[in-house]
């Protein structure tokens, strides 16, 4: 991975998605309902939801955290995946 | 479609978790076989605009709402074991923040994954390959891609549906209602999937697997298809 393709095509994909993200949770245009998969098991089928669970990262409620959250999200994947892809790539060079 | 932890049978989720385990180190030698250092950038790039495209919900009058998983996208874009990959670390990361449990990730990556992108590969490549016959390359993986989208969330949802079965009080006509309201998410997933490769195809073609002198053929060779199933890909 060069420098070029880094400053051509990472940094203004991510300035994007992260522009798409802030208008989308900030204008609250994302739905609140639950998804398709929690409204048929745990409203549908009235089964309990377990309280809680693990969660490593907690930002709070509303959308300025959701959007924090998002972005930190965003930064952690793209990180994560640059080093996976590294690591598991053959090498051209 | 995030299964959380503390709902499901302990059994089924170690099962699923060794289960996803043996796909995702396949994953891994895959991906060292097939791609080079030089596609690094866009693999990130794609990752992150997965995990984006999961975090906002689009409604499901009147009661649910989706969002794009993004498996046969990736499947098409870059082949089922990148396409793996990629959804590897996305929920990896999505649990990190309590969105699908931990000892439920081996579920979540066997339904979404390897189910997702197995099937939305396999159902775009055969569409991609009739249509060609008919019409150009561009044209034909657009159409592909919308159809598999649509069914790939479809028999994703199945596969959840049946592994919930196992949890007392989660009936068949649950089943159903989970497989109804998914033909409408698949709805959305069809359109958001469609909308993003539009995009590259315009924009970077050679980051479809499905096209001709593509970066990221991987195991997509559509010549030998019969070839690539049986053999895992190994069509160098």
């Amino acid at each position: 991975m060069n420098k070029e393709d880094f400053t051509k095509f990472v940094i203004p994909a991510l300035i994007v998605i992260i522009a798409i993200i802030a208008v989308v949770i900030l204008g609250g245009l994302a739905s609140g309902n639950p998804d398709g998969f929690e409204w048929a098991f745990f409203e549908f089928a009235g089964i309990h939801e377990p309280e809680g669970g693990f969660a490593l990262f907690q930002f709070g409620e509303g959308p300025v955290a959701d959007l924090l959250a998002g972005i930190t999200g965003i930064g952690i994947i793209l990180i994560a995946a640059l080093a996976c892809f590294w690591l598991t790539s053959r090498k051209t060079e | 479609m995030h299964v959380p932890d503390g709902v499901l049978p302990l059994w089924l989720v170690l099962t699923m978790l060794g289960i996803s385990a043996v796909f995702l180190f396949a994953s891994v030698k895959m991906v060292n076989r097939k791609f080079d250092d030089r596609l690094v950038p866009y693999m990130g790039v794609l990752a992150a605009v997965i995990f984006a495209a999961q975090l906002v919900n689009f409604p499901v009058p009147p009661f649910s709402s989706g969002h794009l998983v993004g498996s046969a996208l990736l499947a098409i874009m870059l082949g089922p074991w990148a396409g793996m990959l990629i959804i590897a670390l996305v929920l990896f990361v999505q649990a990190l923040y309590g969105d699908g449990g931990i000892l439920a990730y081996g579920l979540n990556f066997f339904n979404m994954g390897v189910l997702g992108c197995f099937a939305g590969w396999a159902i775009a490549i055969l569409i991609f390959k009739w249509l060609t016959k008919v019409t150009e390359e561009k044209k034909s993986v657009l159409v592909a891609t919308a159809i598999s989208s649509f069914f790939t969330t479809i028999i994703a949802a199945f596969a959840l549906g049946l592994e919930l079965l196992s949890v007392e009080g989660f009936t068949t006509l649950a089943l159903s209602a989970l497989v109804g309201v998914h033909v409408i998410i698949a709805v959305g997933e069809a359109i958001l999937a469609t909308a993003v490769i539009a995009y590259f195809v315009k924009a970077k073609p050679s980051l479809i697997s499905f096209l001709k002198d593509s970066d990221t053929r991987e195991v997509s060779q559509v010549d030998k298809f019969p070839v690539s199933v049986s053999a895992g890909g190994s069509d160098e």
